[in-house]
């Protein structure tokens, strides 16, 4: 530590190759990538001790009287049967605070999704952040060609896009649908996919058992042996809210929890239509869903890994539409992702929300207004955090690019203030006159290149600038990004070998069922 | 405003309050004015209690339909399409209607009347999205059709099932899923093979359904949202009672 009355010595100043060392190494210097956000920045809590213990008691009522219908999945009946809940037809009613015991007896806190490069393996969990693109859209949109049904190609480019932006953490799952491939063997796709064009964590799919079977298959060719000591998929199993899981995605999820694959288990509650209206009855009714949804995972195989999931958003009542972007559901982000820290498992929700169809100011603020509720809430896995537009319906090439800019931002609020010693700076102070700019201080030139995020969309200059410039917008500017980043796409590398067996499982499966409609 | 405020000609409390009104005293006219209000309340009770009264005083069914029932449900239509009224609210004006087609159902049968018309609906195999189809349901209940409504996860043996009990004018069909919305095309085609598809309307929705892909299926209409459903349903069976 240096005396305040002493001033340190000035650091000489080194040469760097001059103009064609300093292009080079600026061109190189590409947005820092992380694995996934560790963040120190606190979360916000909406409720008090006070209001979080209600809405628990309030759960353990909803889940002993009214009860969890598990439809069409004999099975799960039984496994409830005999871990000592009551079972009235098909809906189970569980003694007060059983499935907390069974998720806090078993469930990990946290779990690693180990990726095909280790350097994206992903913690999901504890004080984590890790997010993944848009998930489920039958259409896709861009400024060019406009609205369409999705096909392979676009699921494919989007994954790639994926794998170029360094703010997208995983890879995602059904990032938008190949309408274009049979529904039977569209999954084989997608996961291929995934594997072959990326090296980030990936989903698996869940419209079928089958198809969650085959996606096991297909990671245990991608990452060689048996999974059960390694997790490498954590996939989306939406409740039939309210206070329902289907068999669809109870098969789904039964194959995932006994290959020791996590899965996220995600009341999705349109309020007003599928649950009350208020905040607090919606919280109640989703923390009730997550917990039989996580405990019944935890029955089928002890410890693996679960996510406790909540898509809350809301229903217009005047016409019906979902709405998205909306402050009450900002709250319920807060308050569910409290109730899960309580609990003590990783939490799913969030993203960037919008009605708007296409990369407009609504779909933006709509975007904003989910967004931060989720990163100031400490959400763990964020799927739809780029990419999402109109309700879900369509995913947009620019609205990806743009929805990876704001990613890249909140990993800066993620990371908190850094209270170091370079960041008190002190010394700035102290070698800097008072009145005299920074810009040619030490700290400054040692600090300038990473100080400040720089989106790679907003325009920052002159009204004259941007008029040569083209006079172009965010999304004409994303529009350019997205070319770009696909022409200059390079695939990670895949063995050959392991290559031609997941392509010989692909043909092979489809091979075996002729195409199908459903 | 201000004026009312300074003499304190506004009563506090609700200008439109809910007084008890004996149906039996009010003449026609002004009960058929009570009822068009309280179908846009939702009375089903009330509405039940004055379809009745007209009948006793002679109106024949389908006059009451017609004149105080259909003509109710436009303007809550109306209202409702222009954000005036809320879904909630509709759905207790459909369940209203409901309540007065009950009784006039089995009357308009007896003198051989025309019905407005029966639907069959259902989400189809694998789906269990029913919030849309749910909406769609209460619009056509609104317009005074006969709903029945098959749930989700529906299989072509179900829908077939249930046309032939029912004998509907409409089949609807709803899907909001890509590896669902193929399901449609099974339907239709198991329908034509059976030589029935020329029995039924069949109309389709979801949301992403378009247009096109309602055509490529062979459906006779797409309805991008339930007003639409009810408003085609009605079209649709005019011009075939017209066409027969
Ligand atoms: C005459 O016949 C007619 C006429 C008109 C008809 C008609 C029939 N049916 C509809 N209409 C029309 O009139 C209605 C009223 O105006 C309108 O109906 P809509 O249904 O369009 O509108 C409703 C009033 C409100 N809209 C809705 O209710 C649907 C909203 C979204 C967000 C949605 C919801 C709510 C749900 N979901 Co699902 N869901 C989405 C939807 C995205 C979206 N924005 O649409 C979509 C459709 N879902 C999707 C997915 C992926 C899934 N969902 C699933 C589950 C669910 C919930 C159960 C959680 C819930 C449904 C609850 C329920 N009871 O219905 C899963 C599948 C379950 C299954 N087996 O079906 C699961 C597979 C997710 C998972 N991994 O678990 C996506 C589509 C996938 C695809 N590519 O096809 C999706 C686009 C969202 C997304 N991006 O992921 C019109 O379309």
């Amino acid at each position: 530590m240096t005396r305040p009355d002493q001033t340190p010595a000035k650091p000489r100043r080194r040469r760097s190759g001059g103009r064609r060392g300093r292009q080079a190494a600026r061109v190189s210097s590409t947005e820092q990538s992380v694995a996934y956000l560790e963040r120190t920045l606190p979360a916000v809590d909406m409720l008090d001790e006070a209001g979080y213990a209600q809405i628990e008691t309030n759960a353990e009522i909803i889940l002993e009287e009214v009860g969890v219908a598990f439809q069409g999945f004999p099975s799960a009946l039984d496994l409830w049967r005999e871990a000592g809940a009551e079972v009235r037809g098909e809906v189970v009613h569980f003694p007060k605070g059983m499935c907390r015991r069974i998720v806090q007896a078993n469930a990990p806190q946290s779990f690693i999704q180990h990726a095909r490069n280790p350097a994206h393996n992903v913690k999901i969990g504890d004080n984590s952040t890790v997010f993944a693109p848009n998930y489920g859209s039958p259409f896709v949109m861009d400024l060019d060609r406009g609205r369409r049904y999705a096909t392979l190609e676009d699921f494919r480019n989007v994954v790639k896009l994926t794998y170029s932006l360094p703010h997208l953490h995983h890879s995602g799952g059904t990032v938008c649908e190949p309408v274009d491939v049979p529904v039977n063997k569209r999954h084989l796709d997608m996961v291929y996919s995934h594997i072959k064009y990326s090296d980030k964590g990936y989903m698996g799919s869940v419209t079928a058992t089958e198809r969650a079977i085959d996606s096991v298959e297909l990671s245990r060719i991608a990452f060689g042996g048996d999974l059960q000591d390694r997790t490498v998929m954590t996939s989306l199993i939406n409740a039939s809210s309210p206070l329902r899981w289907d068999a669809t995605m109870l098969g789904a999820a039964t194959v995932y929890a006994k290959a020791n694959q996590a899965s996220i288990l995600s009341p999705f509650i349109l309020a007003g239509a599928m649950s009350p209206v208020t905040i607090a009855a919606l919280a109640a009714q989703a923390l009730a869903e997550a917990l039989s949804g996580m405990a019944y995972y935890q029955l089928v195989r002890p410890g693996a890994p679960v996510v406790f999931g909540t898509f809350a958003s809301s229903m217009s009542m005047a016409t019906g539409a979902p709405t998205f972007g909306t402050p009450e559901a900002g709250q319920a982000i807060y308050v569910m992702a409290g109730l899960a820290r309580r609990l003590g498992v990783p939490f799913r929700s969030g993203g960037q929300f919008t009605a708007s169809k296409i990369p407009d100011a609504q779909a933006a603020y709509e975007s904003a207004s989910t967004l931060h509720p989720t990163v100031n809430a400490g959400v763990n896995f964020v799927l739809h955090a780029a990419g999402w537009l109109e309700g879900g319906l369509s995913l947009g090439y620019e609205k990806l690019i743009m929805d990876a800019d704001q990613l890249g931002m909140m990993g800066v609020y993620a990371k908190g203030i850094d209270m170091s010693e370079n960041g008190q700076a002190m010394d700035a102070f102290r070698t800097n006159p008072a009145g005299q700019h920074f810009l040619g201080n030490d700290h400054t030139l040692q600090n300038f290149e990473t100080a400040f995020y720089r989106s790679k969309i907003a325009d920052n200059n002159s009204f004259e600038q941007w008029e040569e410039d083209g006079r172009l917008d965010a999304a004409q500017r994303a529009n350019i990004r997205w070319k770009q980043l696909l022409a200059d796409y390079e695939a990670p590398p895949l063995d050959a070998a392991i290559d031609a067996e997941l392509q010989d499982y692909v043909g092979k499966r489809k091979s075996e069922m002729p195409d199908a409609l459903y | 405003m201000a004026d009312e405020l300074s003499t304190g000609a506004v009563e506090d409390g609700d200008e439109f309050e809910d007084e008890e009104v004996d149906l039996t005293t009010l003449d026609d006219a002004d009960l058929r004015t009570q009822m068009m209000d309280d179908l846009y309340d939702g009375l089903a009770e009330e509405i039940a209690e004055g379809t009745k009264i007209l009948l006793s005083r002679g109106w024949d069914a389908e006059k009451v339909l017609g004149d105080v029932l259909v003509e109710g449900m436009r303007i809550v239509g109306i209202d409702f399409r222009d954000g005036i009224l809320f879904v909630p609210e509709v759905l207790l004006s459909a369940n209203s209607m409901k309540a007065g087609m009950a009784i006039l159902r089995p009357l308009l049968a007896e003198t051989g009347a025309e019905p407005i018309g029966t639907v069959v609906i259902g989400t189809v195999k694998g789906d269990i999205h029913d919030i849309g189809k749910n909406l769609v349901a209460m619009m056509m209940e609104g317009a005074g059709f006969e709903v029945v409504d098959l749930g989700i996860n529906t299989d072509v043996d179900e829908y077939i099932e249930a046309l032939e009990k029912h004998k509907p004018d409409i089949l609807g069909l709803s899907a909001l899923l890509t590896t669902t919305m193929p399901y449609m095309k099974v339907v239709i085609d198991t329908l034509r093979e059976r030589g029935m598809r020329d029995d039924y309307i069949v109309l389709v929705g979801g949301a992403p359904l378009n247009e096109e892909f309602g055509e490529a299926i062979g459906a006779d209409g797409y309805c991008r949202d339930a007003a639409i459903a009810a408003s085609m349903a009605t079209e649709l069976i005019a011009e075939r009672r017209n066409a027969a």
